[in-house]
């Protein structure tokens, strides 16, 4: 969800125009937009290169990893799974928020790679070296723009949040 | 519903690819008039409902309509009318913003043909009043962001016929 549907969904449940504050955000929102769409071309030419780069310093880390045990299926799946988080990232430098890594990516990854059998562990090492790749291929400023989702993602592995199971009331043992 | 944004990236996601560079042009080209979005839609909004009264006095004033047994005699019927027209001219401003008229489709022309033959509201009429809409609002906002809120007006037009 881009910050446009937010502000007109927001308008829309109180039967209004969108605020004067609403439409700066937009805006503003527009106006970087050319910046946004120049990052996520970089993402989208260099992702190859990323993704061979980053998987090199991973195996140099973590070489014991289903994706460096000489199984071409696993070594391509874990490669193509990092390429498609380097779009997912670049689908969020354009929409200006990590709504769509959350909603594709982020969800109910953790359960997956676990029923997977993937050392959770290891992903985390590989896509911290997709983020060291990322920095050193943009330049500051546009990193700025991506390294966060990077973090986002990291930071999901690592600090799942509660557990499906709560509820919000307390909880009596 | 969608935005120009929102509906690039799920197209292209279902196909696992990055936006073409048709789709990149779109989104700049979006980017690019978004002061214009802008600016129209705060135009709009101030001026709402003159809108609705030059698009009525345009349109559907003094015709069979608003005379006695016609689908806008009586005051309630009128008020009725008038608050439809406010809200086409308010979702066609946010489908103007979003640069999508998904929201069009799913909030508004959504089984609305259907409740309008069923309560006998004329439809013919209708039209004829979005499009009056559609002119009183290029001539508030000028033509570039006239042709871009025409795009919505025509939308619902076409949802009805």
């Amino acid at each position: 969800m881009s910050i446009v549907k937010q502000l007109i969904i927001n308008a829309d449940e109180e039967l209004r125009y969108p605020s004067l504050s609403e439409i700066n955000l937009l805006q503003n929102f527009c106006q970087t937009g050319a910046n946004r769409i120049r990052i996520a071309r970089i993402l989208a030419d260099n992702e190859t290169r990323l993704v061979q780069r980053g998987s090199r310093r991973f195996w140099k880390r973590r070489p014991i990893t289903p994706s460096n045990s000489g199984n071409m299926r696993k070594t391509n799946s874990c490669q193509r799974d990092q390429g498609w988080y380097i779009r997912l990232i670049a689908y969020c430098v354009l929409a200006g928020n990590s709504q769509p890594l959350d909603e594709i990516g982020i969800e109910g990854m953790r359960e997956m790679y676990q029923s997977l059998g993937i050392p959770l562990g290891n992903w985390v090492e590989a896509l911290i070296c997709l983020k060291e790749e990322a920095i050193a291929l943009l330049e500051n400023e546009d990193a700025v723009e991506v390294i966060p989702y990077f973090d986002h993602i990291i930071q999901a592995l690592v600090n799942p949040g509660p557990p499906y199971r709560i509820n919000d009331g307390w909880a009596e043992y | 519903m969608q935005d120009l944004i929102t509906s690039t990236i799920n197209t292209f996601d279902v196909r696992a690819q990055y936006p073409d560079s048709d789709a990149m042009n779109r989104l700049e080209e979006y980017f690019r008039s978004g002061d214009l979005r802008a600016k129209a839609s705060l135009a709009i909004s101030a001026n709402a409902k003159s809108i609705i009264t030059k698009a009525v006095a345009k349109s559907l004033m003094y015709t069979d309509i608003t005379a006695p047994g016609g689908n806008m005699y009586t005051c309630r019927r009128y008020a009725a009318c008038i608050r439809d027209l406010e809200y086409f001219l308010r979702y066609a401003t946010y489908a103007m913003l979003a640069g999508d008229p998904s929201i069009l489709e799913e909030r508004v022309l959504n089984g609305l043909r259907e409740t309008y033959n069923s309560l006998g509201v004329p439809i013919g009429g209708t039209m004829r009043a979005v499009q009056a809409m559609k002119e009183v609002t290029a001539d508030l906002v000028g033509t570039d962001a006239g042709k871009e809120m025409g795009v919505y007006f025509d939308y619902i037009c076409s949802g009805l016929s």
